[in-house]
């Protein structure tokens, strides 16, 4: 990987970035009912993220952002796939998943 | 020239489908834009040269996180239509919030500028001549190798916790314990007899029994196997002349059938 | 960054072709295809579900946890790529510290291995 960003300039990723990461955020407000989007919501937010750290690994020259963006990968994976599964069990043992409903902490 | 038509094509793609996501009506169309979204995600990543983790998008989190996503949105009934009634409430609080956070980020992004002596700060610089995943392996494995492992360990508990959320025992079904019924051979279930001709089976000693009850090699507990089977070998007395359907159970000594 | 994207020139000229293919034979059969609907025809088969229902079933989360166990190991393969190509340069510490993650993610599938997650009943 040669260093540096070439003729784009670290400017537009870090642009994209933050549109993305306003989306996720804007995303949460607008969908508070629905716990599946929030949590889609919640991966666009990591994405964000793990584009900020590859547009400045590539433009330091510095691999330790790609190595950070692995690690967020995994968390981000397992995060959602334990999320969805609270999902799905709360939803199998009460019949809804609207947010407001769920409120009981003891199953 | 070309870089920046790719960069400019695969980023608009990427926004809209992002917008598109959180604002679609059907959660299905939610979840292909967001399918979407990592496709463009990941063609932005090949752009800046880090093409082992466009990869690793691709396959982890559409083949993987995002099947999932799809998963549970078609097979959850929920009535959607009325989750959307928080829409008009929220969506000018939400947007003033995001616009906001928008400003504060480009706020901080344009005052930001590299430190003159960017390049004394201890960089971990990719072997010339490697390939970025052999670079990457070059590091991950041994100068991050705590995190690494710590990343196992996150992996253990989520699969850890998967299992504790969702997996229920199976009631409907008679579970086979594998060992026994490798165990049994045919002296177990057959036994040959030579029967004279002209003779029936009442005067050979009726209906026999195997030696071995039916559910030698079932599971206890599983699907009508109340107990640890015990054998039996006698017959079945005189031969069940009824006929009925529920004359092989009840009286005779099977052990465990819940009956 | 034009060499990296030359690499895979090939890769967006496979992609364009698949989308072109597939778009082809959808529009195809849609054009030249005799759109004559009735009611007898549309309705279900012999022994299927109705066709333009809703599709949501009944949910049996054994499906869910295959998934949930894929997205687990398909991390732990993706860990492993980078190790394969790099084992020469990273010698015994590298070789040892992946075998220390395999041995934690192998305590992992014993867990659920003999729980049961993986009969499929």
């Amino acid at each position: 990987m040669t260093g540096g960003l070439g003729s784009i300039g670290i400017g537009p990723y870090l642009t994209v970035s933050a549109i993305l990461l306003v989306l996720g955020v804007f995303g949460i407000f607008l969908n508070r009912k629905n716990v599946i989007i929030i949590l889609m919501s919640i991966e666009l937010i990591l994405l964000s993220a793990n584009l900020n750290f590859v547009a400045f690994s590539s433009a330091l020259g510095d691999l330790s952002g790609q190595v950070f963006t692995l690690f967020v990968l995994t968390i981000a994976a397992a995060e959602s796939a334990i999320g969805l599964a609270i999902v799905t069990v709360y939803f199998r043992n009460r019949g809804s998943i609207e947010v407001e409903d769920i409120t009981m902490m003891k199953g | 020239m070309m870089t920046q038509i790719v960069f400019y094509v695969f980023a608009t793609v990427l926004v809209l489908s992002a917008g598109m996501v959180v604002s679609a009506r059907n959660p299905v169309h939610s979840v292909l834009f967001l399918i979407l979204a990592f496709f463009n995600a990941a063609g932005l990543f090949l752009v800046a040269g880090a093409e082992f983790l466009a990869m690793i998008l691709v396959i982890v989190y559409v083949g993987a996180v995002a099947v999932l996503f799809l998963f549970v949105v078609m097979m959850l009934d929920v009535r959607f239509a009325q989750m959307r009634e928080g829409l008009q409430r929220y969506a000018p609080f939400g947007a003033a919030v995001g616009l906001v956070l928008l400003a504060e980020l480009a706020l901080a992004f344009s005052h930001w500028q590299v430190a003159a002596d960017i390049a004394s700060v201890p960089h971990v610089v990719a072997a010339p001549g490697r390939t970025n995943t052999a670079a990457l392996g070059d590091v991950l494995y041994t100068h991050y190798v705590f995190l690494f492992e710590a990343c196992g360990l996150v992996l253990l508990v989520a699969m850890i916790g998967a299992i504790v959320l969702t997996l229920r025992e199976r009631p409907m079904g008679r579970r086979q314990n594998i060992d026994r019924q490798h165990e049994r051979t045919a002296a177990d279930t057959l036994a040959m007899m030579t029967v004279p001709l002209g003779q029936g089976v009442a005067a050979n000693g009726g209906f026999r029994r195997p030696e071995q009850s039916y559910y030698i090699a079932s599971v206890p507990g599983s699907y009508g196997v109340t107990a640890e089977p015990v054998p039996q070998g006698k017959p079945a007395g005189a031969a069940p002349a009824d006929g009925a359907p529920e004359s092989g159970h009840g009286a005779d000594n099977h052990g465990g059938l819940a009956q | 960054m034009t060499s990296v994207l030359a690499d895979y020139f090939p890769v967006l000229v496979f992609g364009v072709l698949a989308v072109i293919i597939a778009g082809a034979m959808l529009g195809s059969s849609l054009l030249f295809g005799h759109q004559k609907p009735y009611a007898e025809k549309v309705s279900a088969y012999e022994c299927g579900f109705e066709a333009f229902d809703d599709a949501r079933h009944r949910f049996d989360v054994r499906f869910y946890l295959v998934a949930i166990l894929f997205i687990i190991f398909d991390l732990e393969v993706a860990f492993l790529f980078p190790w394969a190509v790099s084992l020469s340069r990273i010698g015994l510490f590298g070789f040892l510290s992946m075998m220390g993650f395999l041995g934690i993610l192998t305590v992992g599938f014993i867990y659920e291995w003999c729980k049961g997650a993986l009969d499929w009943d």
